[in-house]
């Protein structure tokens, strides 16, 4: 991290996340933003609160055969299948870029077993440069991806053991919809040591081309972005903020089909502290840029100081 | 880390005007918009369009196609529109005018609701472009004659190619196109094309290029009857009975067409780029969607994905695996 580049400024964005200091509240999500070089030209990460790479694991992974990614209304559905260089090369090729972007970067981590998370965890830990790391315990595109996020008691004894080996980033624990209630998992999440919730990720979903019968995925199923899962993901963020996060003292960072600052808006009147923007990167990767400029513009409009006043302000009657 | 001071080789989201959409075929259409200060590209590259209105406070809404499924585009800032992504399209030329506005040609077929969202755009309209992306052909910096191969909605990066080959006064560079039936050839002709297969200067290209064209279609309709590689052959062997003819090929097109082409021009000793389409996400090389296979001896299979947008579109025929 590069601190005196960082662009801090007066508009009331500044964003504190469990300790963790952003120039504004807005993030990109894991495996839209690539691992950093791939928008160096066209987001400007100075004025970028915070980045996640796309999803590292102990050996490098092709990922699925295509077709890995459909268009459907309001999203798109993919099945990438967690290609990533493995850890071995992101440390290598990736780190020396990452020590140089005027940002926090947080470093997603996928695994197949326990120790998989563990080992990630622990290397990754050692590069100051990493602010903290996400786990992606929810990805529905590999075949073993949802074991923890979706069983309370796997993903408690999971993040408590790579709690134990995280000695200085942050714990993130990236939360899978695809749950019966979403509470249990982000309270097993919180209770295994997580810092920061995440929520949510993709949605399990299927597109059938009608003429051939055939998925329109060569892995089947792929999981469900962009706008279409909005209202959903802010379901699920008024239900962990209220039932979970808020009296736990857990940040929340929000995402799933947020493209403007409207959006952003929503996010944390539900209860999220920090945002982060996916899918809408690929049509516009400046968004997050546009969305910060827009937050800051709300709070003018609407006399606030902080960005942060906004978190949770969802008013209910009665 | 690239700072904002250096020129950029690609801008994002840049609001372009519709300077004109024109049927040039029975399906498809030539779309010409103007933007400022867009970098310069190479023949091969391609852009990212919009295909939805991205912030008009009532959006036009889209139906399509008959016998489909209407869209329900509503709301804004392209909540609910078909077309969510952007859609990649070759650069079918470009140019900057005396008062340094950049001039860009798209051909599109419609296929889909993005194309269909094209298809509708008048003049003075916006359209929102991210680009130039990917690489380019590579043009061989010795004398070496060029055969530009296009199918049907791949022919438009060869027109492009043929303005560039000219700027840079290349003189033998011949121009195969092809297309199923006459009405089905996206390109403007100058005369009649012959029907035995000789290259004449009949065809349309970009800028001053005036190189000779052969054209073929399946049914004979107009210009020579075969497929492209019928007339590849035939350019090879008018060559002269030569034992050795070196040449490079330059192809887009269908898949089909560009098997064929790659292992014609394996047999006749000539090298081979192919410009390649891939359904695309971001097109800027993050969503890993848009892969095809490549030989890489340094790994273990003997091959790994590439990506279409940031690796291609234009590869060596000897990189791809069939």
């Amino acid at each position: 991290m590069n601190a005196s580049e960082t662009t801090y400024n007066d508009t009331g964005l500044e964003t504190d996340l469990a300790g963790v200091r952003l120039c504004t509240p807005v993030l990109t999500a894991s495996g839209t933003c690539g691992y950093g070089p791939e928008y160096a030209d066209v987001l400007d990460y100075r004025r970028l609160g915070g980045f996640t790479t796309k999803s590292v694991t102990l050996r490098e992974r092709p990922g699925n055969e295509p077709q890995r990614i459909v268009e459907v209304h309001a999203g798109i559905l993919n099945a990438i299948g967690l290609a990533n260089v493995g850890l071995r090369r992101f440390i290598d090729e990736k780190i020396p870029f990452i020590r140089e972007m005027p940002t926090r970067v947080f470093v997603n981590v996928a695994g197949h077993s326990g120790e998989d998370y563990v080992e990630g965890a622990a290397e990754l830990d050692k590069h100051d440069c990493i602010v903290g790391i996400e786990l992606n315990v929810s990805c529905p595109n590999v075949s073993d991806g949802l074991m923890f996020g979706t069983d309370a008691k796997l993903l408690r004894q999971l993040v408590e053991a790579v709690r134990a080996v995280i000695k200085r980033g942050k714990l993130i624990v990236k939360l899978s919809p695809n749950v019966t209630d979403i509470t249990e998992t982000a309270r097993a999440a919180v209770d295994g040591g997580a810092q920061i919730l995440s929520l949510i990720n993709t949605y399990a979903g299927l597109s059938i081309d009608t003429e051939t019968w055939k998925p329109l995925l060569a892995n089947v199923t792929g999981g469900l972005s962009g706008p279409a899962i909005r209202p959903l993901a802010l379901y699920n963020i008024h239900r962990v903020y209220r039932e979970v996060a808020r009296d736990a003292d857990i940040p929340i960072i929000g995402m799933g089909g947020i493209q403007n600052a409207r959006h952003a808006v929503e996010f944390l009147l539900a209860g999220a502290s920090a945002i982060a923007i996916g899918t809408a990167l690929f049509v516009d990767p400046a968004t997050p840029i546009k969305i910060a400029d827009g937050l800051s513009a709300y709070l003018q409009q609407h006399g606030l100081r902080h960005v942060s006043e906004l978190t949770g302000g969802l008013k209910l009657s009665g | 880390m690239t700072t904002a001071e250096s020129k950029p080789t690609r801008v994002c989201g840049r609001v372009a005007r519709v300077a004109a959409n024109t049927a040039i075929c029975r399906e498809h259409r030539a779309i010409e918009f103007t933007t400022a200060d867009f970098p310069n590209s190479e023949p091969g590259q391609f852009v990212q369009l919009q295909c939805c209105d991205a912030s008009e406070p009532s959006p036009r809404v889209v139906e399509w196609p008959a016998g489909g499924f209407p869209s329900l585009a509503s709301g804004n800032n392209w909540d609910g529109r078909s077309a969510f992504l952007r859609r990649p399209f070759s650069i079918g030329d470009q140019w900057r005018d005396a008062n340094g506005l950049t001039h860009i040609v798209i051909i599109s077929r419609t296929v889909g609701p993005g194309t269909a969202w094209l298809e509708r755009l008048t003049p003075g309209e916006a359209l929102n472009a991210t680009g130039p992306l990917g690489h380019g052909f590579r043009i061989p910096s010795d004398d070496l004659p060029l055969v530009l191969v296009g199918g049907g909605v791949g022919i438009p990066p060869l027109v492009y190619l043929a303005r560039r080959l000219d700027e840079l006064k290349r003189r033998d560079a011949t121009a195969i196109f092809g297309a199923t039936t006459r009405d089905l050839l996206p390109i403007r002709l100058l005369s009649e094309p012959a029907t035995d297969g000789k290259p004449l200067p009949c065809a349309e290209l970009a800028g001053s290029a005036r190189f000779p064209a052969v054209i073929t279609t399946d049914d004979g309709s107009l210009g020579m009857r075969g497929v492209v590689t019928d007339a590849l052959r035939k350019w090879h062997a008018d060559r002269g009975n030569q034992s050795r003819v070196d040449g490079v090929v330059f192809a887009c097109g269908p898949e089909g067409m560009l098997k064929a082409v790659s292992q014609m021009t394996r047999e006749l000793g000539l090298s081979c780029q192919l410009c390649i389409e891939r359904k695309m996400g971001c097109g800027l090389g993050t969503c890993l969607s848009c892969v095809v296979r490549v030989r890489d001896e340094s790994k273990a299979e003997g091959r790994r994905w590439a990506l279409t947008c940031s690796d291609g579109p234009v590869f060596d025929r000897e990189e791809l695996i069939d």
